[in-house]
């Protein structure tokens, strides 16, 4: 059976961008696929063309083309960053990593204790406040990264972009934004490890994840090692 | 045919099953394997193969390979652990259903 050479291998990849999948993940299943109908239309039909034997080839994919394949990885993979976030986030609810948690609650709660009702809202602002200057500056380091990228993967766009964040972002803020006087000292020792949690949870996704991109990246990809030594 | 939806139902249990026998299998020939397994009566469409496929590996259920072919790229599925358990499990729910269909369009006929 006569075999696409090279330059048809990245026709089809242009082809696939063209129809846009954009992520080089979804691209390669895609051109294999592509490639082994054509290469058999071809051996069927010896008289078609290979733009031809693509059309019909696409045309298997339904009205939709390759939409509902998009979507539904990229589905597949935000299901799959939740359970990824879920794992190391929970690390800092069990032993050892929870004394980090606990020892930073009793921190946010004498800081706390020691202001008024008043000060205390300011306090939890200017935390936040910080904490989302620093995320906001790393946000876009690792957006300048994404687009030098020459291929693109999928699940690091997710890991680097943090899909969602912004909307968590805005879920203390509500909160904060409640007019409720922290004076008993339960409520008050809850609010602290409610925003340590959060602040956790915010810190996991935007550095600890990102920094283990590389090592997610070649488990989830086997290809991914490979393309970089191409 | 008008009962390709009642295949559908099942597209990820035979995924499972097709794998268990085969051992590792790429996207295209799964839908040829599919296709040839029902007779052209699951006429399944690649746009609901791919979703299948990874949606099964994002359960864990599947794990990928990668190899180098014919100037291409080639992604290989196989069951994991879980997924060879999984494809016991699903398989019996499967039979199961057919019994109880059986017995409920004739119940005077037994498949075994």
């Amino acid at each position: 059976m006569n075999k696409l050479t090279e330059e048809q291998i990245q026709e089809l990849y242009t082809f696939t961008h063209d129809h846009f999948v954009y992520h080089f993940d979804l691209q390669t299943e895609l051109v294999d696929h592509l490639a082994n109908g054509i290469e058999v239309l071809l051996l069927q039909h010896p008289n078609l063309s290979f733009n031809e034997a693509l059309q019909m080839e696409f045309k298997k994919f339904g009205v939709f083309g390759f939409q509902e394949v998009v979507e539904e990885r990229r589905k597949a993979l935000n299901k799959k960053y939740l359970k990824i976030i879920f794992n190391f986030y929970k690390a800092y609810f069990t032993i050892p990593k929870i004394m980090l948690t606990v020892i930073l609650t009793i921190l946010l709660y004498t800081t706390l204790s020691s202001f008024t009702p008043n000060y205390q809202h300011s306090i939890i602002m200017v935390l936040y406040l910080s904490f989302f200057a620093i995320a906001f500056i790393r946000l876009t380091k690792y957006n300048t990264i994404l687009k030098k990228k020459k291929h693109k993967w999928m699940l690091e766009e997710i890991l680097l972009t943090q899909m969602g964040l912004f909307s968590l972002f805005q879920l203390p803020i509500h909160i904060l934004n409640m007019p409720v006087e922290i004076e008993s000292s339960h409520f008050l020792g809850l609010m602290s490890f409610f925003n340590v949690s959060i602040i956790i949870l915010f810190y996991v996704m935007v550095f600890q994840i990102p920094s283990k991109a590389e090592d997610l990246l070649e488990k989830t990809y086997p290809e991914y090692k490979m393309t970089k030594t191409l | 045919m008008g009962n390709s939806k009642l295949y559908k139902g099942s597209l990820n249990t035979i995924i499972l099953k097709l794998l268990d026998e085969q051992g590792k299998m790429y996207g295209y020939e799964i839908t040829q394997k599919v296709k040839a397994l029902t007779k052209g009566e699951l006429n399944i469409t690649e746009g609901a193969l791919y979703p299948a496929l990874h949606k099964l590996e994002a359960e864990g259920l599947l794990d990928v390979e990668v190899a180098k072919v014919d100037n291409r790229l080639r992604k290989y599925y196989k069951l994991t652990e879980l997924g060879e358990k999984e494809t016991v499990n699903r398989l019996a729910d499967l039979e199961e259903f057919i019994r109880s269909m059986q017995n409920l369009v004739n119940p005077d006929w037994n498949i075994t």
